[in-house]
């Protein structure tokens, strides 16, 4: 092996131009940077509806939710690549999927007039529309990879998410999470994490960031210890919101 | 019955006297410029207030709706009106609320509900729409753009575009003067079936052929196919036709021609129904002012003003708080800029990579309350990356308002180096940053609620300065 080992890692954006809401294309960037920032090599796919994508070759996939019609657009292609996805996601392919993508992940979204809209079935979890929109600023309590934080972002759904057999991503401090009741936020499945959080969620919690590249990376080639960073900034943002929210 | 007219004629004598002690108070006091609350008040009191004083206005109401330019168009038409010789009762302060709308009556009402204007020219928030137009009636409808805004309180921008389409349909009479280039609004035409004059931009040499990614409204509203673009102005504005139903741009009725911007300054030839050509020129920077000043142009020409009379009145327009607003410190131009969602923020970038020439101090302030949009997500849709290519011109890039740290990151993120980034969530701390940053311009960015205590502390410092057609420097 050579001394100077570059990883380089394929990160994959699903349809950046449908799915644009929300500034949840921030998730690519802070994970592309943070890459970068630790010469580590990246090469962003940008797929849009009908390009060909091979899954098993992507390191980190992200899905993020769009307004309705942009939602059933890329649901339906989604849904041609279903067994490609699938397969990755079981040999560990790495994917965060945020609110609409998240319930997408799912079985089944159930709308209020009881009319069932099938998911793409990878993750054991399910949907059912709600008359009021959840929508606010929202802090969990994270448990990744050994450590626990505070994680703060800004939710906007009016579907309620239910877990079958999943771990949820995080215990909700403020604010709804997956629908509200259970006080849980998101979900976790091999190395596939949900979440309704936007604000977006990478950039003000680095250390989600972090697992995911590390977990990449130990898919792609090994165990690499990630260079720590200054996230004196990322750190800063996340504690104005956490103060405002627990005080 | 006698008994209830009095009562209510008592009711609204007290609303019109405690909103005129409110907006004393609040100036007096100097917490703003009373252009909300005492309207607001005077509702609790007199709940028919809109209805009755939109009942005594004498030639009608001319109403601007849309997500972008709402306060400019609104301000211009006005600003036209008045030069013809008009009375003109206007929400000036951009307070486009039902609560603006009342404080905007019982300002020019007597306290015995007389009200002397030909016209009302107001701007109205897309959600408050239906509301407001189904009180005043509006004899014309301005709709100058969607785009995303402020979604954490409208849910998603197909549900605005329909709010407002539903509002408008069944309101007979309405004449709607509608933004060609915008499918999003062109289509207002044809669904809601009113009569509508259109207005747009012909291609150009700064047209683009692709899309940026950011642009809403990629599809047909009619059929859902995806819209064929010739050129792109910018967003979603543009060339655009449907391959499966034939909705496509409607010919402009007013159509700008050869866009030049000239300092701060920005002009076009208006063509008039594929006829008459006039020279339009207004004091104010960037492309989508043109829109906001063709919107304008042809609302007069459809309320029967004269169209040169109009093209002048429109050159010595004066910009309203916080657009694009003109400072002079220690000699030193300083320039203040509203910025409220992606599109609009990307506009005040193109600014401020334009004003780039030289060396400039940039703050940005960033507030999150209920007026802002209390999601500040958008931010990370703004194109900062733009910053990259000019950042060895930029100073200091301070960061304020209740997200000033989320700004900054957001900029550290863009590729902006850390050591150019000051948070200073104090606005009086920022200002003083930004205008004893060293270089010889300073540019201020800010959200709605920031904007107020920012221009006041401005103010305070600065001294204002009229942008003039003919006595603008020549950055190009």
């Amino acid at each position: 092996m050579p001394k100077e080992f570059k990883p380089k890692l394929n990160i994959c954006h699903m349809y950046p131009d449908l799915l644009n809401l929300y500034g949840d294309r921030g998730n690519v960037m802070a994970f592309a940077r943070r890459c970068q920032w630790r010469d580590i090599q990246i090469e962003i796919h940008r797929i849009s509806v009908g390009d060909e994508v091979d899954f098993s070759r992507m390191d980190f996939v992200f899905l993020g939710g769009g307004s309705d019609r942009e939602q059933n657009l890329m649901a339906a292609d989604l849904a041609e690549r279903t067994g490609n996805l699938s397969d990755a996601i079981e040999d560990g392919l790495v994917v965060l999927a945020i609110c609409g993508g998240y319930q997408l992940m799912g079985k089944y979204y159930r709308t209020l007039t009881g009319e069932i809209i099938p998911g793409l079935g990878i993750l054991d979890l399910h949907t059912d529309g709600g008359r009021k929109r959840l929508i606010g600023n929202i802090a969990v309590e994270v448990r990744l990879g050994g450590a626990v934080r505070m994680v703060t972002g800004f939710e906007n759904h009016s579907g309620r998410t239910y877990l079958g057999r999943l771990e949820p991503l995080g215990r909700v401090l403020a604010g709804y999470g997956n629908n509200g009741e259970d006080g849980m936020e998101g979900a976790c499945y091999k190395n596939v994490l949900c979440s309704y959080l936007h604000g977006p969620l990478l950039p003000k919690n680095p250390f989600i960031t972090d697992h995911l590249i590390s977990l990449a990376l130990r898919r792609r080639c090994r165990d690499i210890p990630l260079k720590p960073l200054d996230d004196t900034l990322e750190e800063a943002a996340n504690e104005v919101m956490i103060k405002r929210l627990l005080g | 019955m006698w008994g209830s007219i009095a009562l209510n004629r008592l009711r609204l004598i007290i609303a019109l006297s405690v909103a005129r002690v409110l907006t004393f108070l609040i100036r007096f006091l100097g917490r703003g410029k009373g252009s909300s609350l005492p309207g607001s008040i005077a509702l609790k009191i007199f709940p028919g207030l809109i209805e009755y004083g939109a009942s005594r206005v004498r030639l009608g109401i001319v109403m601007v709706t849309g997500t972008n330019g709402k306060t400019t168009t609104n301000n211009m038409i006005a600003h036209i009106l008045e030069g013809g010789g008009c009375r003109v009762l206007i929400n000036r302060e951009g307070a486009n609320l039902p609560a603006g709308v009342a404080s905007a009556f019982a300002r020019e009402m007597d306290l015995m509900g007389r009200l002397d204007s030909d016209y009302a020219c107001l701007e109205v928030d897309e959600a408050a729409f239906p509301l407001v137009a189904a009180k005043t009636r509006p004899r014309h409808v301005v709709v100058t753009n969607f785009f995303r805004d402020q979604l954490d309180r409208y849910g998603e921008l197909d549900k605005t575009v329909s709010l407002v389409r539903d509002a408008l349909t069944g309101m007979e009479g309405t004449k709607l003067v509608l933004n060609a280039d915008d499918p999003l609004v062109a289509q207002l035409g044809r669904s809601t079936g009113l009569q509508s004059v259109y207005y747009g931009l012909a291609d150009h040499e700064g047209t683009s052929r692709s899309g940026s990614a950011a642009r809403e409204g990629k599809f047909c509203p009619f059929c859902g196919r995806e819209l064929v673009y010739r050129y792109y102005q910018y967003s979603q504005l543009g060339h655009y036709a449907c391959a499966g139903c034939g909705f496509s741009r409607p010919d402009p009725d007013v159509e700008g021609m050869l866009p030049q911007a000239e300092g701060m300054c920005t002009s076009c030839r208006v063509r008039f129904r594929q006829g008459m050509v006039v020279n339009l020129k207004v004091p104010l920077y960037g492309m989508y002012n043109l829109y906001n000043a063709l919107a304008a142009y042809a609302a007069a020409l459809l309320l029967g003003m004269e169209h040169r009379g109009a093209a002048g009145r429109l050159r010595e327009y004066r910009t309203a708080t916080g657009r694009m607003e003109g400072f002079r410190y220690r000699g030193k131009p300083v320039f203040l800029n509203l910025v409220k969602n992606p599109a609009g923020f990307n506009e005040g970038l193109g600014a401020l990579v334009d004003m780039a020439d030289g060396r400039l101090d940039v703050m940005m302030a960033i507030n999150d309350n209920d007026a802002d949009g209390r999601d500040i997500s958008w931010l990370w849709d703004v194109d900062f990356e733009v910053l990259e290519g000019c950042r060895e011109k930029i100073g200091l890039l301070v960061c304020s308002g209740r997200r000033a740290e989320e700004m900054a990151l957001r900029l550290k993120y863009a590729g902006i180096p850390e050591k150019k980034l000051v948070v200073a969530g104090d606005y009086r701390d920022a200002v003083n940053r930004v205008l004893e940053g060293g270089a010889p311009k300073s540019y201020i960015l800010a959200t709605y609620t920031a904007l107020w205590p920012v221009e006041r502390i401005l103010s305070g410092y600065a001294e204002r300065v009229q942008t003039e057609t003919e006595h603008l420097p020549h950055v190009s």
